[in-house]
């Protein structure tokens, strides 16, 4: 970013907070060196029937995959979203890759020293122990050493180009009754679950990039969580694009059954390249009866450089069944990276007393172009959703946010609040909100704002009272608000978001 | 005509019973290349349908079946501004024999107008298609000074199949009109273009009135474009119809500029009201000030989609304001919104802000507390709520808009 002219009333740690987070500080942005097997190049029955033999899958499993390969065919490219991007050859990505020393590792100790020390110099704990004492990681000093010790536990489960490398906690986690593995391995193990809940919530025929996944996918993780066990831990998988030319395509499935909870944290880097990679995963989280899911993303898939040479095309479908009575789904997003986002977490507000929450803070800057935003369905009795979207937007970026609240027929007493807030840092970017507001019910109570001076009157009173200006008492307000939902973020993520992510929202408009 | 009704045909892409026809009636009028242009734009959509994304609430391609004349004449009388009248029936125009002073009338055989109609398919449709063999294809109003007195147009058929209309306005540099339109239906299909030019420091309101049955379609296509330090003040009152839409592309083509559109609907069963507009700001301070209310019953459907464009540069200290906020009175009632910003300019103030739900229970309790029955109660709160969007109409026909109002609640809301 050159130096731009800035609206009075921003900052500077605003203004230098976004170009801290330009390319040249992308910190991710290493390649490893490592022997990787590839499929052949491009997309073909073959290919699908290859990456389902890799896996050793059942039949059940192959055909699924075939379903979709052929809907696929029929389908086009959607065109809706406010992104723009050269034209993808489908034929002219890798649909798999994996490390050549094999697929999965018996213990951590397999694991091959280049993945191992990928996931070092991304600051993700592969290492139980290291996570457990904080010694092995050799802390350069005693305050460093506190904190490690003082970090809250975090299963991982690493996914590198296609193959899951390796997934901690795993023993600990099963006392709980707590299935968190791959799933690829969830298949063989516990097929009935993953036959039973997979594409439940995002059908194959979907929209075009889910059933693209749903033929291809490789990797991704499966998460159980039994009938009221409260996971004793976050769960997290850390996913990195490593070798050329590939498409990541990920499934995650989690299951949280009756009277559960569990939080669970995504995060995701790529190496800088000039060529533009495509991923495009499924995330499907079914909540049963009084079961809650928390789900974090921080994303910083490589973004490519300033002017627009290479990053990565995010397609990604999410979105949250709250299929029993009282369950709560909650997705918190903190989006930094990726050259083009197309991703709209959702929820599906099935059962009665259902509870759905999006939090989102989405920064472009570059030539990086998002268009994110969430659906919350409400389709159950006195369902509840909540949406607050922050965007800001700097360099030569488009910063878009999309949403959909509707209120069906039968979702007697809905009620939706939604504030979505957007800030442009220089005048060569864009801020668009495009939400969508469906409302068939008379007794639903639907909200939206987009305007600053609507934040909560009497605590705008209360800090102005003490002689600050409005400016900046509505700064210290959503401050305080974004803090406070990366604070649910735990520790590494919170710290990692924070860092991505200095930047006050003061001066917004809708 | 160069082309053959087969030919034209051609053109659409599966067209509707509904559009045969209307390429049988355009194969009728005289050739003009204006008009040509605005078909070829008509025949790239067809009539609009929900999956066209700015049509995805408001199908007038599943509404239409066919063209035919509706079961009723006019809906209501137009309002009550009987001085200075164009009125529009079917196929039939008639001039007032006065006007006001300021204004002047030019009937154009073609479609000669300002441009811009061809963006929007209602406007293309209704620009190919206004007029007749010999008579009347545009009617231009030209304003040079003040004007001493509203000027009234009326569209309003005796049970016509179709009543398309296209009327152009050129407001000269510090002129100002006063302009009031009823719409009320008598027709299966009618569809109003206005496209209004305003030149420097130029005054225009517009108040109005639209009120369809329930087995018509209504479209109301407005094209306007603010010059420097002009001001234009939009009030409208719908009622809908089968499907009825109010459109407004408005652009701030010079700086300083200020526009105010405002309106509100009020839906009873089987019927859809559609109040769709898109503001560019395409000059630096201009301002835009929005507010759209809406109350529906069981059955009723009401529509807002509002988009505010702020482009680069040229948009800078843009201050525009958006709100929509209605009311679902009745189990079965819905209400469809998309207020949506597009902003490129920095230093600028958007905001939008929607609602919907029930009206307040506690104003409920406390107007029945004083003794005022359920019903009545909640026709005077709808009443008041709608009442704040229409408070720019022109004073003289702006207690009738309220009157419509009222007796319509009084009628409908239990």
């Amino acid at each position: 970013m050159e130096d731009v002219k800035v609206k009075d009333g921003i900052d500077e740690g605003t203004v230098a907070a976004a170009k801290a987070l330009e390319s040249e500080n992308y910190s991710a942005g290493f390649a490893t060196e490592i022997e990787t097997e590839y499929a052949p190049k491009g997309l073909n029955p073959g290919i699908v029937k290859f990456i389902s033999d890799k896996k050793g899958e059942s039949e059940w499993l192959l055909e699924w995959r075939m379903k979709a390969y052929e809907r696929w065919l029929t389908m086009e490219e959607p065109d809706w979203a406010m992104v723009r991007y050269e034209p993808i050859d489908y034929q002219d990505i890798y649909y798999y890759a994996a490390p050549k020393a094999g697929a999965k590792y018996e213990s951590i100790d397999d694991v091959p020293k280049e993945i191992l020390e990928t996931y070092e110099k991304l600051g993700i704990p592969l290492r139980e122990a290291e996570v457990l004492l904080g010694v092995e990681g050799a802390a350069a000093t005693a305050i460093e050493a506190r904190t490690e010790n003082d970090r809250p536990k975090v299963a991982v489960d690493a996914v590198f180009d296609s193959v899951s490398v390796a997934t901690t906690f795993r023993e600990e986690l099963k006392k709980a009754g707590v299935i968190f593995m791959s799933i690829s391995e969830a298949v063989h193990e516990h097929p009935e679950l993953v036959k039973k809940y997979l594409g439940t919530v995002v059908p194959q025929s979907d929209n075009y990039f889910a059933t693209l996944n749903s033929a291809v996918f490789s990797d991704g993780t499966f998460v159980y969580v039994p009938p009221g066990v409260r996971c004793p831990m976050e769960l997290s998988t850390y996913f990195r694009m490593n070798a050329e030319n590939t498409g990541q395509f990920e499934r995650t499935l989690i299951v949280a059954d009756k009277g559960s909870y569990v939080s669970y944290l995504e995060g995701c880097t790529a190496p800088m390249r000039d060529e533009n990679q495509l991923h495009a995963a499924v995330v499907e989280l079914v909540a049963l009866e009084d079961a809650e899911i928390k789900y974090s993303t921080v994303q910083n898939w490589w973004p490519g450089d300033e002017n627009g040479k290479g990053g990565i095309y995010n397609f990604v479908t999410k979105r949250g069944d709250c299929r029993g009575d009282r369950s709560k789904i909650s997705w918190t997003q903190v989006e930094t990276g990726s050259a083009v986002t197309w991703k709209y977490p959702s929820c599906v507000l099935k059962g009665d007393d259902s509870v759905g929450e999006f939090y989102s803070i989405a920064v472009t800057n570059g030539r990086q172009m998002a268009d994110t935003g969430t659906k919350m369905i409400h389709l159950g009795k006195r369902t509840r959703s909540r949406i607050i979207s922050k965007g800001i937007s700097a360099g030569k970026s488009d910063n878009t946010y999309r949403g959909l609240v509707s209120v069906h027929k039968k979702a007697e007493q809905a009620r939706n609040f939604t504030q979505c807030d957007s800030l442009l840092i220089g005048d060569r970017c864009g801020a668009h909100t495009v939400p969508y507001v469906e409302n068939r019910r008379a007794d639903a109570q639907l909200e939206h704002e987009a305007t600053t001076t609507k934040l909560a009157d009497d605590q705008l009173f209360y800090v102005r009272q003490r002689g600050i200006g409005e400016e900046e008492a509505v700064a210290l307000l959503v401050n305080g608000f974004v803090r406070e939902v990366l604070q649910e973020l735990p520790m590494e993520f919170a710290v990692e978001a924070q860092s991505l992510l200095k930047v006050s929202l003061e001066g917004s408009v809708g | 005509m160069a082309l053959s009704v087969s030919d034209l045909k051609d053109k659409f892409r599966n067209p509707g019973p509904a559009e045969l026809e209307l390429i049988a009636r355009y194969a009728m009028l005289p050739e003009s290349a204006q008009r040509e242009r605005a078909f070829e734009a008509f025949a790239e959509t067809g009539l609009p349908h929900r999956r066209m994304e700015a049509w995805k609430w408001t199908d007038f391609k599943s509404a239409i079946k066919a063209v035919e004349a509706p079961s009723k004449a006019a809906q209501c009388a137009p309002l009550p501004a009987a001085e200075h009248v164009i009125e529009f029936a079917g196929s039939k125009v008639s001039l007032p024999d006065t006007l006001p002073a300021g204004i002047e009338l030019h009937e154009r055989a073609d479609a000669q107008a300002l441009g811009g109609a061809e963006t929007v398919p209602l406007g293309a449709m209704t620009a190919a298609l206004s007029g007749r063999v010999g008579g009347l294809g545009t009617l231009i109003i030209e304003v040079a000074g003040e004007t001493s007195a509203p000027l009234h147009i009326v569209t309003k058929g005796d049970r016509d199949e179709t009543n398309f209309a296209r009327v152009a306005v050129i407001v000269r540099p510090g002129a100002s009109l006063d302009l009031i339109e009823s719409h009320v239906g008598g027709a299966g299909f009618s569809s109003f273009l206005i496209e209004i030019g305003m030149q420097d420091g130029g005054e225009v309101r517009r108040t109005v009135l639209q009120r369809g049955s329930g087995d018509e379609a209504q479209a109301l296509t407005a094209i306007i474009n603010l010059g420097a330090k002009s001001e234009y003040t939009q009030t409208a009152l719908a009622f809908g119809a089968k499907v009825a839409r109010l459109e407004t592309r408005l652009t701030h083509r010079e700086s300083e500029s200020h526009a105010t559109l405002n309106g509100a609907y009020l839906c009873a069963k089987g019927f859809h009201a559609d109040f769709t507009s898109h503001v560019l700001h395409g000059a630096p301070s201009s301002v835009t000030r929005q507010v759209t209310k809406g109350a529906v019953l069981d059955g009723g459907t009401g529509v807002f989609q509002g988009k505010f464009l702020v482009p680069r540069t040229i948009g800078q200290h843009t201050d525009a304001d958006m709100q929509h906020q209605a009311l679902l009175l009745e189990d079965g009632a819905e209400v469809f919104a998309k207020p949506e910003l597009e902003i490129y300019a920095d230093d600028v103030e958007c905001a939008h802000g929607n609602t919907s739900g029930a009206l307040d229970p506690n104003q409920l309790f406390y107007m029945r507390q004083r003794g005022i029955p359920e019903a009545q109660a909640r026709a005077l709160l709808t009443e008041a709520f709608v009442a704040e969007a229409l408070e720019g109409a022109n004073e003289g026909v702006r207690e009738a808009m309220l009157d419509a109002a009222r007796s319509f609640l009084t009628e409908t809301v239990r």
